[in-house]
């Protein structure tokens, strides 16, 4: 437990007082609180069939995240390429006939993804211009883009809402078990594959091997001969493509139509999937798998009158005391930044 | 706000001057915000948690005025809590050595839950009518902020030695700062500029709502980048994106062929554009980020 000093307990300490704190404040019993989600979130088929799904696109963006945070870049822009991925794949879904719109939606999900994430490298690695900002900046201009399109454009004349029509039975993705109330989406399938191909190419192939020596120290990469640039760049397209792919698989799996304010803010969630999945691309899949459970338990909580704004806090607390026990952990092994 | 949407409906005003007081609207807050990042950046800690910070800030002038009818403690209440947050940020990236962005998301996932926590489970607070100071007060406070921060830097020297240790915190340690403390002082300045513009953008609304800063603090931090962490050119972002914003509120009404989300999204689409035209200049503070 070389990496447990004091005040990493200390920090524990203080945002596990905060969250019973918060709990507090909104009028819950901690412990009562504690007993519904267990009862009613986690020993519930129902329950497993919600934390299912939505460990679905965390796992996925949290590959997207992975990817980037490997080359060394900060993809707060997951949440804006995952709006444009469902966005394109719903345009796609809703003109293309039959099961063919399934791939097609899918391919056009991942090129929305990768097109939305493309000018993010080209700034980082020709301009020098910041990730983190250029990814806000794309997030709300997603954000923006697609609400005006649901509004306009692509909206479904019948709906009084912003949204578009929904997509036919013959685009969605089937389940691959129903015995309901349970039931699990074929779409968990892409979030697997997607975190063994990562894993995969990350520790098994030169390309990957590219990526993890410009994530460590862009100047040693450089002089090794790396194409540093054009790592920057397919990189951050890649990582977009995931994220786009994400956005398909939400609206083919789950949503079926596009709506404005499409994201529950899956780009802050995607951020602390990668992290908690430390340096192990497998762990995305426990960390993924985690973040969904604590969204279905607030949900749970939300129906018994603890605001949902609660998974905030709890995601926000997670991701700071984990920071710590990993910087402290890095501290130690001699590697800066 | 109520004033000025008065103003912009009554027949006969001049378009001139409705245009310049929204605009003044529109960018107090914006303003009060890029010079809070101006702080924090400027000593070398990266902020990307204004927009927590503005709104915490503007949870809590709106409840704790409303619960104690006191428009003074309301804004007391809002810039302390402002302060806590930007101390936290401290403490996080200074002694656990976080990365500042992590530090910054986490920090306004905290704020935003928080906030709607306490709006959702107080609803009879929220429903008193929340006691304001002159939101003239608050514009006033903006520029003077501006010309105070201009002075502060350029010619003190505590000024100087804020833009020292966050251009190179090695060796202004050898040369016998602290960046440590510096930084602290730094991230004060940051709490109560944050806690005026959240205080501002409550008092505009005349009570709290979910989510009521709507990615302002990120358009402050947008109007820092293009001006180049420097105050002059900040200023003039900030109350450029303010002038755009204001600009939509009037179009609008009208039914232009432009759609309201364009220029929603113009000053993002303005940074965006800029940083892609900066030829290999990294105009940042070369400590930005560093221990």
């Amino acid at each position: 437990m070389k990496f447990l000093g004091w005040k990493q307990i200390v920090l524990a300490i203080a945002g596990f007082t905060l969250i019973i704190l918060a709990l507090i404040v909104a009028k819950a019993i901690p412990a009562e609180a504690l007993r519904q989600v267990i009862e009613k979130a986690l020993t519930k088929p129902s329950g497993w069939r919600n934390i299912l799904q939505e460990s679905t696109p965390l796992i996925l963006l949290g590959c997207s995240v992975f990817l980037a945070l490997k080359v060394g870049l900060f993809n707060i822009g997951a949440d804006g390429q995952f709006v444009i991925g469902a966005c394109a794949a719903v345009v796609v879904a809703l003109n293309v006939p039959g099961p063919i719109a399934i791939p097609l939606s899918i391919l056009a999900g991942i090129l929305g993804g990768a097109l939305w994430a493309y000018p993010v490298g080209l700034i980082k690695a020709y301009r020098g211009g910041h990730e983190v900002i250029t990814t806000i900046m794309l997030n709300n201009i997603a954000a923006f883009f697609t609400f005006y399109l649901v509004s306009g454009p692509i909206k479904d004349p019948t709906s009084q809402q912003p949204s578009t029509a929904s997509i036919s039975t013959a685009a969605e993705l089937p389940n691959l078990y129903e015995k309901l109330p349970f039931k699990l989406n074929s779409s968990i399938l892409f979030a697997i594959v997607c975190v063994i191909g990562l894993w995969w190419y990350l520790k098994k192939t030169v390309g990957g091997y590219e990526i993890s020596a410009t994530g460590e120290n862009t100047n040693v990469a450089r002089f090794a001969g790396i194409n540093v640039n054009r790592i920057i760049v397919r990189t951050m397209s890649a990582s977009g493509a995931i994220a786009g792919l994400a956005g398909a698989l939400q609206v083919l799996a789950f949503e079926h139509r596009f709506y404005g304010n499409f994201s529950p803010g899956y780009g802050f969630d995607a951020l602390g999937v990668a992290l908690l999945a430390s340096s192990n691309p497998l762990g995305i899949l426990a960390s993924g798998l985690l973040f969904g459970t604590i969204s279905e338990s607030t949900s749970v909580l939300s129906r018994t009158g603890v605001p949902k704004g609660l998974s905030y806090i709890l995601l926000g607390v997670l991701v700071i005391v984990f920071a710590a026990y990993r910087y402290r952990k890095e501290a130690q092994s001699g590697t800066d930044s | 706000m109520e004033l000025i949407l008065n103003l912009l409906a009554a027949p006969g005003s001049n378009v001139v001057v409705t245009l310049l007081l929204s605009t003044l609207a529109y960018s107090s807050p914006l303003i009060l915000g890029a010079l809070a990042g101006l702080f924090s950046e400027r000593s070398g800690v990266v902020n990307i948690g204004l927009e927590g910070k503005m709104l915490a800030a503007a949870c809590a002038t709106a409840f704790v005025g409303q619960a104690s009818a006191n428009p003074l403690i309301g804004l007391v209440a809002g810039i302390v809590t402002a302060t806590i947050f930007s101390i936290l940020h401290w403490v996080l990236t200074q002694v656990y050595k976080i990365d500042h962005i992590i530090s910054g998301m986490g920090i306004n996932a905290i704020a935003l839950g928080g906030t709607s926590l306490i709006a959702k489970t107080y609803l009879d607070i929220s429903e008193k009518e929340m006691p304001t100071f002159p939101v003239a007060i608050y514009y006033i406070a903006a520029w003077v902020a501006a010309v105070t921060v201009w002075y502060l830097l350029k010619t003190t020297r505590p000024g100087l030695r804020l833009f020292a240790v966050g251009n190179n915190p090695d060796k202004s340690r050898q040369m016998g700062l602290k960046p440590l403390v510096i930084r602290f002082q730094a991230l004060l300045a940051t709490g109560l500029l944050t806690g005026l513009a959240g205080a501002l953008i409550a008092t505009n609304a005349g009570k709290f709502s979910e989510d009521m800063t709507s990615g302002r603090g990120y358009i402050a931090l947008a109007a820092l980048i293009l001006g180049g962490w420097k105050p002059w050119p900040t200023l003039a972002a900030a109350v450029a994106f303010g002038f755009f914003g204001s600009l939509q509120l009037i179009l609008q009404g009208q039914n232009s062929s432009i759609p309201g989300q364009f220029w929603q999204a113009l000053p993002y689409l303005i940074t965006l554009v800029a940083l892609a035209g900066m030829v290999g200049k990294n105009r940042a503070p070369a400590g930005l980020g560093q221990p």
